[in-house]
């Protein structure tokens, strides 16, 4: 059963930037595309490097330890050594709180 | 049916192979490779594959070639591409015939003359069974002596240290890559090396690898006699281009236009064997993963017409212990370094500069310095030294307008 949670505060991520939070034993990154909000899994699934310490350039993310590409919209592998997509997470901010809709597990 | 034939099944051929389905081409596609393992990644070789961390890394999943109606001969040598013929001959003899053909056969370790080279004991790393091998003997043994510390030196000594051997490296240059990035880095990177404990020995090489059956020691230019369980000699590679010869030009490698199509009709080079006429750096031939994966990417647009420039700016990343190296661009003189951050701390850019122009930045954990002076590379941008030097100044600001 999928479940909001809470992850930080509503604003926390400056329009262009991406943030790192934790969701239980997850890490999710949530990009902010000139105020829409993307979250996606933080690990690379190339190596597993935090995606949230890459580059962000329209869209796309750029992992910053070998260059994997991900669209942060579908999670999609679009360039570099990765072939594996990342999941994508529904977020929205509500009541002064960032929150991502994750499945407990 | 149109049949476009790759020549190689390395990160490059297989790129290639797959990117022509993925781009919709549904001609015939072989994959032809001397290797018997579908195309896998290099890089883990030297460090997580080589530590045990992790398996083979493959640019497709093996069956993937099947799904998608490749044919692939795995296991297979080319002897050559005959271009009058328009067909590649197999060892055997076996002829396949190309509408167009790419070759990616890629670059060989080189091996100096040097007595003693074949002695069971003494390694290199270039393929999987390559990195088995050093696996093997890093299992049973308990000290590595080794010859070279460019990358791959550097990147099979951090990993050797992590699983615990001590490390004796013999380097002609005085500090580790310093032919690639000058002294002042390589120093960087001795100290790295340092610190986690392995022995570097500079401006000596290899004279000959003594033993009685098997490699005992390692007696150098210097009258040194270093003893281990096993040798590992890195001293760079040269390309392959056996395959050329009936026409097709070599000269370092295979040259290629800025669209990697040789000289010759329906001939093409990509990876480690294409010397490619880039719009920045100008003929060059580079030997990572990352052109060859954008080579392969590219040439599959051009086999269906695309005609699109290889322009790519180059990039490569080396891990050593927990540093993150990576380095972007191509400068084999400079004539002024920026550095930005700190070398001691070990966070730091540095930026190679020629009559001004940078052409390219190398890092230590600031790998955001590399990804954004890309554009300013690809730019022949010439930067002021102030802002490069400016830690806290974000590259992107320096970026040309986007068209």
């Amino acid at each position: 059963m999928a479940e909001w949670v809470k992850v930080g505060s509503a604003g926390e991520v400056p329009d262009g930037e991406v943030t790192a939070f934790s969701a239980g034993d997850r890490q999710i990154a949530i990009a902010n595309l000139d105020g829409d909000l993307h979250a996606f899994d933080d690990v690379c699934t190339h190596q597993q490097c935090s995606l949230a310490e890459g580059e962000l350039e329209g869209t796309t993310i750029e992992c910053p330890c070998h260059g994997s590409m991900f669209d942060v919209t579908s999670g999609e592998a679009i360039g570099g050594p990765a072939v594996d997509p990342v999941g994508v997470f529904e977020v929205k901010e509500e009541e002064g709180e960032l929150r991502v809709l994750v499945d407990e597990e | 049916m149109t049949a476009f034939v790759v020549v190689g099944a390395g990160e490059a051929g297989g790129t290639a192979a797959a990117t022509l389905r993925e781009e919709g081409f549904d001609g015939d596609v072989v994959l032809i490779g001397a290797e018997p393992m579908a195309p896998y990644e290099r890089p883990p070789l030297s460090k997580e594959y080589l530590r045990g961390e992790s398996d083979h890394v493959y640019v497709r999943p093996p069956g993937w070639y099947e799904e998608h109606a490749i044919q692939t001969r795995f296991g297979t040598r080319v002897e050559r591409v005959h271009v009058a013929d328009a067909v590649v001959e197999l060892e055997g003899g076996e002829r396949v015939a190309y509408d167009q053909v790419v070759i990616a056969t890629g670059s060989r370790n080189r091996h100096p003359p040097i007595p003693g080279l074949d002695l069971p004991g003494v390694l290199d790393l270039r393929s999987a069974p390559d990195a088995d091998a050093i696996k093997e003997a890093a299992k049973s043994g308990s000290k590595a002596v080794m010859v070279g510390m460019g990358f791959i030196g550097a990147e099979v000594a951090a990993s050797l240290r992590e699983l615990g051997l001590d490390v004796t490296v013999v380097e002609v240059f005085e500090t580790p890559l310093e032919h690639v990035v000058g002294p002042e880095i390589g120093g960087a990177i001795e100290a790295l090396h340092r610190d986690h404990g392995v022995e570097m020995i500079f401006r000596d090489g290899a004279e000959r690898f003594e033993g009685d059956g098997r490699f005992e020691a390692l007696v150098t230019k210097q009258g040194r006699r270093i003893e281990g369980d096993f040798a590992v000699i890195g001293v760079g590679v040269e390309a392959v281009t056996d395959v050329a010869g009936d026409g097709i030009p070599v000269d370092n490698g295979i040259p290629v236009d800025a669209t990697l199509k040789t000289a010759v009709d329906k001939v093409w080079a990509i990876g480690d064997v294409a010397r490619h006429d880039h719009p920045v750096f100008g003929p060059i031939r580079v030997e990572h993963f990352d052109n060859a994966m954008k080579m392969g990417q590219l040439v599959a647009r051009n086999l269906l017409g695309a005609r699109a420039v290889f322009d790519d700016a180059h990039w490569f990343w080396s891990d050593q212990y927990d540093a993150n190296i990576q380095m972007a661009g191509f400068a084999t003189e400079w004539d002024d370094m920026v550095v930005r951050g700190s070398i001691e701390d070990r966070s730091f850019s540095a930026f190679l500069l020629k009559e001004g122009q940078l052409l390219s930045t190398f890092s230590m954990n600031r790998t955001s310095d590399v990804r954004r002076s890309m554009p300013l590379i690809a730019a022949m941008a010439q930067p002021e030294r102030e802002q490069l030097a400016d830690p806290e100044l974000d590259l992107r600001k320096l970026h040309p307008p986007k068209e």
